[in-house]
């Protein structure tokens, strides 16, 4: 496992999400990687389909990764095998295609040395990815258990032969409560729609303690307590724990949802779009909770949204995504100061204002990727233009954007 | 402006096993043709069952109190299922909110998008052929009476002339039809041809054989006579070609030859549809009639000739006989109404006398309406609203009375049984658990008020209408009426095959902006994002081509491009077709680019009503206050404004303002008496006591001030620039 930087906490490296349709392959995802850092929110904004949702459940493990790697707190936590397998095959190619144009023994056999030792070091980062995908919760639930171990052994050592008996319960409580942890339920998610994220046939208490009891949580006692403290938490009151979620309004439903999701005690929550499908004013309500929450606990949010004056007046930081590629990413009042890709320009010249004389002159700006860049011989990367600010271009649209900035 | 619709006083309530939900308490608003009116408001706020009672398609559970929802000069409330059949999706569309649960998940798009043209295409031809034919025999009827006058050669001379307008008719519309189609076969060629010299310019060579081969086809079809009438034989021979010179080419590689090809192609659709188009009225006249072929002229030559030969022939000579009969039938029904007035008089009695007799006022009634029958002028397009609706209305003043009677009567019983029993208990010096409540009595005043005001209005109004008969323009009206029939007729030769269906549906999924339509027209909606299955939604609202279209809340499970394409769409769709929009969202962002008017909805009233400049710039009332700060925009820093609290329970609606429990600014007066409508200009209303002129003075919160402030000034920087 690797370390990395303290103050980063997640980290997407490289991440691609392809989805098999038949026979071809939809690139959900392509090629992202961005990293955020503790306690700030970030922003990810796109129009549907162009995979943010995608980015937000792959990072909780709701789907396999195909390629790139994530990083939680430091640890790798999601990994996917492709760009390696397709690091073999271009090494396999190449030697082929040298091998056909004539070699001399002597060359062909240290080609062949050469391919070897680094198909070799690929197959092993294979297995140490598909390790780290599979094993990334086992062997933090070990840690855990470890540690409980360490705080209760000596402790049982020394105790009293009539507190012992105690003592031994609660051990084994909390032993098997570190045997069930996993590394991704610091991760938390808020659904876009709080009507079919919320099973109708549990009770507001029993969704809200499920992932509690899935941890191994047992004492009934422990687990009211809690369900109370996030219901007052998020503006709920304790009556309503008995009641059923169709009982509830659009705006109470996501409270739900997120007393569901900070019950768990999560590091970062991944909110998609949590405010789309509610009331302008009950989502000032939601949006007003999270922000308040957010100081409280100190949350790492990723926000994933449409709504882009929503999204400004929450984020700190904000990417911006096309058909799976990350095109802009900036602090979010960089962003709409100086915005520089055109799906961005466009993106933000689509926004109504409550403002009707300036609505009447508004001019939407339309992107067309085939008419405003040519990558047919320079392929476009991410690239940091000013301090903080990345932007997807290739050489001489680099050369372009640098000049509008100046 | 023509109003198109009109909601008067509705008042719409649920029955639930709790007690009765007042989701729509008493408003009124009105839309004009080519307006957008926005009913903004929070969920639960009654603004989809408003639109939904206009759809009739509110849930079972619904009970309509009151009101009237006038379209067309007829009340909707009242009329059939049966007719309402025939104007629900086709006269009046609606685009709900959900596009997962409007779609039918089992079904293809391309059949959702056809079944409903194939359908109404069936009715309507019916329906214009009905209209035309009616509407000809009353005209030639009309035109008997006024200019024969008995005389039986004159008179068949006429009839003759009604067939041949009815020959020649169906003969224009036939070759406009064949023309409109070569026509936008070259307008889409055109385009396409620019896109593909476009892409393949750009190395981008997706599918460019099955286009190149579908762009031949539509220039092929382009052939017309008016339109490619010299260089014919030079475009279907390149467009034959094409596909050819297509093929040859290698995958990948440049294009060169396709695309000089496709550039010659160009400049000859162009200079086709820079030409004016013939006018075929006159046109089918002479290929009917004139046993010649079309002269060999240029298009504005031929159109003057045409004119001429026509006019000489036939029009002028009918429209003169037609504009006597439309006065004679004007004249008839003045007299008529002149009568009624008089009949309308002597009856008034009958509703004023102490004591209403049912079987008497019944009679009255069938009177009256047989009486308001013969006042119509069925020669008038423009149909009365007030003389169709009179008599259902009265019949429903009258049943109204005599039903509550009976009821009355019962209650009445039930409270002398009761009030018994309660005062025996308290002569007992007990404390009787229960209260009674004496049942209230139907209102006899109020009824005679009510019959007499309908009936003192219809006598206004036709003493109004006997006033203006002076000042009627009988030339235009002839001319509405010869646009009429026009009309009609195009509508029954419009055919529409499953071809031709699937042509259009492909052609509006462009529309609406879905890419490749072909292949997706094929496919299900599960297969479809969001947002294209939204513009399916609005696609199939559109296949009918209605007068009014209900969006509710369209674009709030949409992403912001999206939304602003979807909004755009509406938009041109309006200017283009000039129907008339209700909006409903509560997003008030997407009104402001929208809306022409605003009404702003809260516990099942209107609170607030102006244009849109009067609701964001000058907005009067708290809750319209409360929306505009709850929302961020790209400025906002501060903490949010969010309404405290939940909308009301409307089984218990709260006395006094509805809003004013979560009103910061609530006076003392709110929590007792309902505010009534405050007139602020002549155009905006609000129903707060804030307006009253003892009330005291309130500044809007910070957040709507400063932004208004800002945003007055960026346009005032904006207009600098310029």
């Amino acid at each position: 496992m690797e370390k990395n930087n303290e103050e980063v906490l997640l980290k997407i490296d490289h991440l691609c999400q392809y989805f098999k349709m038949g026979k071809s392959e939809l690139k959900a995802v392509d090629d992202v990687s961005f990293d955020i850092k503790k306690g700030e929110v970030f922003g990810l904004v796109g129009e549907s389909g162009c995979g943010k949702t995608t980015t937000g459940r792959s990072i909780i493990k709701l789907y396999n990764v195909t390629s790139g790697n994530i990083y939680f707190k430091g640890v790798r936590i999601g990994a996917g095998i492709r760009s390696y397998k397709n690091a073999i095959e271009k090494a396999r190619a190449e030697y082929n295609e040298k091998k056909t144009a004539g070699l001399s023994a002597e060359e062909d056999a240290r080609l062949k040395k050469e391919l070897d030792a680094f198909v070799g070091e690929q197959k092993a980062a294979i297995k140490a990815a598909k390790y780290d995908q599979k094993n990334c919760d086992k062997e933090y639930a070990q840690q855990r258990v470890a540690q409980v171990k360490e705080k209760y052994e000596p402790l049982l050592a020394k105790a009293a032969p009539a507190e012992k008996e105690k003592l031994a319960k609660e051990y084994k409580n909390e032993l098997r409560k570190a045997k069930n942890t996993k590394l991704v339920t610091q991760i938390q998610m808020i659904f876009q729609d709080p009507i079919a994220s919320l099973d109708p046939r549990l009770t507001v208490r029993e969704i809200i303690a499920e992932g509690l009891i899935i941890q191994g949580e047992r004492d009934k006692e422990v687990i009211d307590r809690k369900v109370y403290e996030m219901l007052e938490m998020v503006g709920l009151v304790r009556e309503h724990a008995s009641r059923y979620p169709h009982e509830f309004s659009g705006g109470q439903r996501q409270r739900i949802g997120v007393a569901r999701s900070i019950i768990m005690n999560p590091d970062m929550i991944i909110a998609d779009e949590p405010v789309s499908a509610l009331d302008v004013s009950v989502q000032a309500q939601v949006i007003n909770l999270l922000n308040e929450l957010r100081e409280k606990f100190g949350l790492t949010i990723l926000f994933v949204a449409h709504d882009l004056s929503v999204v400004k007046y929450f984020s700190d930081r904000i990417g911006v995504m096309y058909f799976g590629k990350l095109v802009e990413m900036a602090p979010s009042d960089e962003l709409f100061k100086n915005p520089l890709h055109p799906y961005t320009k466009s993106l933000l010249s689509a926004i109504p204002l409550p403002d009707p004389i300036y609505e009447k002159q508004r001019v939407r700006i339309v992107y067309n990727p085939l008419a405003e860049h040519d990558y047919t011989v320079d392929k476009p990367s991410l690239r940091e233009i000013k301090p903080g600010h990345f932007i997807q271009c290739n050489e001489a649209e680099y050369k372009k954007y640098m000049e509008e900035l100046k | 402006m023509e109003k198109k619709l009109e909601v008067k006083n509705l008042v719409i309530s649920f029955r639930t096993s709790n007690g009765k939900v007042q989701a729509v308490r008493n408003i009124s608003f009105d839309v004009a043709k080519g307006e957008t009116l926005a009913i903004v408001g929070e969920s639960g706020s009654g603004k989809s069952v408003t639109s939904k009672a206009v759809l009739g398609i509110l849930a079972g559970n619904s009970i309509i109190e009151g009101g009237e929802i006038i379209y067309d000069g007829r009340d909707l409330l009242k009329i059939s299922e049966e007719e309402f059949h025939k104007i629900r999706g086709d006269k009046i569309a609606m685009i709900f909110q959900d596009p997962m649960s409007s779609l039918n998940p089992i079904v293809k798009i391309g059949r959702q998008l056809t079944e409903a043209m194939i359908l109404k295409n069936k009715a309507r031809r019916r329906e214009c052929r009905d209209n035309f034919n009616s509407y000809l025999k009353m005209l030639e009827q009309n035109m008997t009476e006024a200019v024969a006058k008995g005389d039986s050669a004159k008179a068949a001379e006429l009839a003759k002339k009604c067939r041949d307008f009815d020959k020649f008719e169906y003969k224009h519309i036939e070759l406009e039809a064949a023309y409109n189609d070569a026509r936008e076969s070259a307008v889409e060629a055109v385009s396409e041809l620019e896109n593909l010299v476009f892409e393949l310019d750009k190395k981008v060579d997706k599918d460019v054989k099955r286009r190149v081969a579908e762009v031949s086809g539509m220039a092929k079809k382009s052939c017309h006579t008016y339109l490619v009438n010299a260089k014919q034989a030079q475009l279907v021979k390149l467009a034959d070609e094409l596909p050819n010179i297509a093929a040859q080419e290698k995958e990948g590689k440049d294009y060169a030859k396709t695309i000089a090809a496709m550039n010659e192609m160009l400049p000859i659709l162009k200079d086709a549809l820079a030409l004016d188009a013939p006018n075929f009225f006159a046109l089918g006249y002479y290929e009917t009639f004139a046993n010649a072929a079309v002269p060999e002229k240029t298009i504005p030559e031929l159109n003057v000739f045409m004119r001429r030969y026509l006019d000489d022939n036939f029009m002028l000579s009918f429209i003169r006989d037609a504009k006597e009969a439309l006065i004679y039938s004007a004249e008839k029904s003045y007299k008529q109404k002149e009568e009624a007035i008089a009949f309308f008089q002597e009856k008034r009695s009958v509703f004023t006398r102490e004591q209403l007799d049912k079987k008497e006022c019944m009679e009255v009634y069938k009177a009256c309406e047989k009486k308001v029958q013969e006042t119509i002028d069925r020669m008038e397009i423009h149909k009365d609203g007030l003389l169709y609706t009179f008599s259902t209305g009265l019949k429903g003043e009258i049943e109204k009375y005599f039903d509550g009677i009976k009821k009355n009567e019962r209650e009445k019983a039930r409270y002398t049984k009761q009030k018994a029993k309660y005062d025996a208990l308290a002569a007992k010096g007990k404390e009787p658990e229960w209260k009674v409540v004496p049942a209230s009595y139907t209102d006899l005043e109020l009824v005679k008020h009510n019959i007499c005001g309908q009936i003192d209005a219809l006598t206004a109004h036709y003493k109004e209408l006997l006033d203006q008969r002076g000042q009627r323009d009988f030339d235009a009206e002839t001319v509405a009426v010869i646009d009429y029939l026009k009309e009609s007729a195009s509508g029954v030769v419009e055919k529409v095959t499953k071809r031709i269906a699937k042509e259009k549906a492909i052609k509006l999924m462009e529309e609406v902006g879905i890419p490749e339509p072909r292949t997706r027209y094929n496919q299900y909606p599960f297969e479809f994002s969001g947002g294209m299955r939204q513009r399916i939604v609005i696609a199939i609202a559109l296949a009918a081509n209605p007068d009014i279209l209900i969006c509710d809340e369209p674009t709030t499970a949409l992403d912001v491009t999206i939304q602003a394409q979807i909004l755009e769409l509406i938009n041109r769709l309006k200017r283009e077709r000039n129907i008339s929009v209700i909006f409903i969202t509560h997003d008030l962002g997407v009104v402001a680019n929208m809306a022409d008017r605003v009404a702003v909805m809260y516990a099942g009233k209107i609170v607030e009503y102006g244009t849109a400049q009067d609701i964001f710039y000058e907005a009067a009332h708290p809750y319209t206050w409360a929306l505009l700060s709850s929302m961020p925009d790209l400025d906002t820093t501060e903490k949010l404004d969010a309404i405290p609290g939940t909308p009301p329970n409307m089984i218990y609606p709260p006395v006094g303002d509805a809003f004013a429990a979560r009103n910061k600014y609530a006076l003392k007066i709110d929590f007792e008496q309902e505010p009534p409508m405050f007139g602020i200009s002549d155009t905006h209303y609000a129903a707060t006591w804030l307006l009253h002129p003892d009330a005291p003075k309130v500044e809007p919160p910070k957040i709507v001030t400063s932004r208004i402030e800002r945003m007055k000034n960026r346009r005032e920087a904006g207009d600098g620039e310029e």
